[in-house]
């Protein structure tokens, strides 16, 4: 065991892994207990833990090899879930606007690994928040060479929210990897954001009474977001080996980021899918829906938590 | 303000499995791309390899909706029926396979509905079923359908009766039906052989024919399942 963890592994990684690792292996031990001696029906949660067993391991092992992979890795993520949202709304039945957000977000990726040309620091970051401006004249383009004009509005639409929200603020996550501590930032975000929303879960079975948003997600409950910021405002000293560098305001706004935006990002996934009349955004993860299923907490709040780094401490 | 109309996909929570298996089918960029290049690779291969000629490809009624009818005397028909249409119109040929053979395990329906763009066609159970899902292919305007209306491979240049699905399917419709008639398939790829030989491969495609004005009814039926075997038959004999 020791010659594994010795590996040449960024200190912080190493810790996760650690915790998270024995995490997993104590909650397998509780639901193998749980099933097969206490014969408790676990089947369903198996199956969404099976999913976590799978992910978890992969993320650290794209990390672990580093920067260009994990963004490609965000890359695949931002790609699959734009294709989600296009599939579910039926955007993707139009290839010219599907494929200029594929390009877009592609361009992102690209301007997150390639170098700033006027400052020898990696990722071109005035590109990055320009594509925006880019990719939306590229989208309102499309009509104009078409020469059509009936029902592109809302295909218009549709695109720019697609690549706005799935590329561009989860690209964020992806241009986190260029910072100095850019493990750091990106674990805590993804550590943190997962339990968020499991204690929103937690705290909702045990004290659940009063629906929090009932024409968006009937099964969220106050109590349990509540007690989910609570969690997540905690979570930041827990924690502070992942941003030794932190004051009481960056740990502060922290929590605030992930504990409401956390939520606002589940919320928002739900909303889109009950307007759409969709109950999940795919199948690709057995036991736990689509990516955007899996992801959305951390597309609402990666942006945010960025740009709160960048105001006080630079990337 | 109204509402929007959005339209999400049929299969959008199907997993991959049960796309491929599914019928009709949503459309996807990737496989899009995997069967043109399939495409590209098997018309090199009927060109090179069988020096396939075809001869009448300009009668395909391309842009509108037809059938294909052709002799059935190996795996090598369909696909050198859908090399004689465009590569831009490959995505809505659709030759009707056996769901039986060609779409019995996972491998074989991904192999079949991406590289074939198979339409599944029960032939023993459901057949009416069947011929419904073909009947509202052909009602998009560009399907095209690929049929073998002897039900299986023959043994050799001999055409046997047409079964009488065809018929059914374009009775009191004005859908052109275009016969056609591959050579030398029995020779290149025998049934119960494991790869194809390099015997030379002669497609013929005849005028399409058109039952829109006859009244639907079995003696129709019959009558253009026999006409359009006189019709294959003959394209075969007069240019061999």
């Amino acid at each position: 065991m020791n010659n594994l963890l010795s590996l040449d592994m960024n200190p912080i990684l190493r810790t996760y892994v650690v915790y998270v690792g024995s995490l997993l292996v104590v909650g397998s031990l509780v639901l193998i207990v749980l099933g097969s001696v206490l014969k408790k029906n676990v089947a369903n949660i198996w199956k969404t833990y099976r999913g976590w067993l799978i992910m978890i391991p992969t993320l650290f092992i794209i990390l672990w090899i580093g920067r260009e992979a994990t963004i490609i890795g965000i890359w695949l993520l931002s790609m699959f879930g734009f294709k989600e949202f296009a599939r579910a709304t039926g955007l993707y039945r139009d290839w010219w606007y599907t494929g200029a957000v594929y390009v877009g977000i592609t361009g992102l990726t690209i301007f997150t690994i390639l170098p700033d040309p006027r400052h020898a620091v990696d990722g071109w970051y005035g590109m990055f928040m320009a594509m925006p401006v880019y990719a939306i004249a590229l989208l309102l383009t499309i009509p104009i060479i078409r020469n059509k004009s009936e029902g592109q509005l809302q295909r218009v639409s549709l695109a720019i929210v697609g690549f706005i929200y799935m590329g561009w603020m989860f690209g964020h996550l992806g241009y986190l990897v260029n910072s100095e501590n850019f493990y750091g930032y990106v674990l805590y975000l993804v550590f943190a954001v997962e339990l968020n929303d499991i204690s929103a879960f937690t705290f909702g079975k045990l004290f659940g009474k009063t629906k929090l948003r009932s024409e968006v997600s009937p099964n969220k409950t106050l109590e349990g977001s509540l007690g989910a910021v609570a969690v997540s405002m905690i979570l930041p000293w827990l924690m502070h080996f992942s941003f030794p560098h932190f004051g009481t305001t960056d740990l502060l706004l922290t929590g605030v980021i992930v504990g409401v935006g956390g939520q606002l990002g589940d919320l928002t996934i739900s909303f889109i899918k009950r307007d759409l009349g969709v109950k999940d955004m795919g199948v690709v993860i057995p036991g736990h829906g689509g990516i955007l299923d899996r992801v959305d907490s951390l597309i609402f709040v990666a942006p945010l938590f960025f740009h709160m780094i960048r105001w006080f401490h630079d990337l | 303000m109204e509402k929007w109309d959005y339209e999400p996909t049929a299969d959008l929570e199907l997993s991959l499995r049960e796309r491929l298996k599914g019928f009709p089918r949503e459309p996807h960029l990737w496989i899009y791309i995997l069967r043109i290049l399939a495409a590209l690779l098997q018309r090199m291969w009927f060109k090179l390899y069988h020096r396939l000629e075809i001869h009448g490809a300009d009668k395909l009624p391309v842009g509108q909706s037809f059938v294909m009818v052709a002799n059935h005397q190996s795996h090598l028909d369909a696909p050198s029926l859908v090399a004689a249409i465009p590569l831009r119109w490959i995505h809505r040929a659709f030759p009707a396979a056996a769901a039986d053979y060609f779409f019995k395990s996972a491998p074989r329906s991904a192999f079949s509905s991406i590289v074939i763009n198979a339409l599944p066609f029960e032939r023993q159970t459901k057949g009416g079923e069947s011929l419904a899902v073909c009947r509202e292919l052909l009602q998009t305007r560009g399907n095209i359908l690929i049929i073998f209306p002897e039900g299986t491979r023959g043994e050799n240049d001999d055409v046997s009766r047409f079964r009488s699905g065809i018929g059914r399917l374009v009775e009191g419709t004005g859908i052109p039906v275009v016969p056609c008639n591959l050579q030398g398939a029995a020779k290149a790829f025998p049934k119960g052989a494991y790869f194809p030989r390099p015997f030379k491969l002669i497609l013929h495609i005849g005028e399409p024919h058109n039952y829109g004005s006859m009244s639907p009814g079995w003696d129709t039926v019959e009558y253009i399942g026999n006409d359009l075997r006189k019709a294959v038959a003959n394209l075969g004999r007069n240019n061999s």
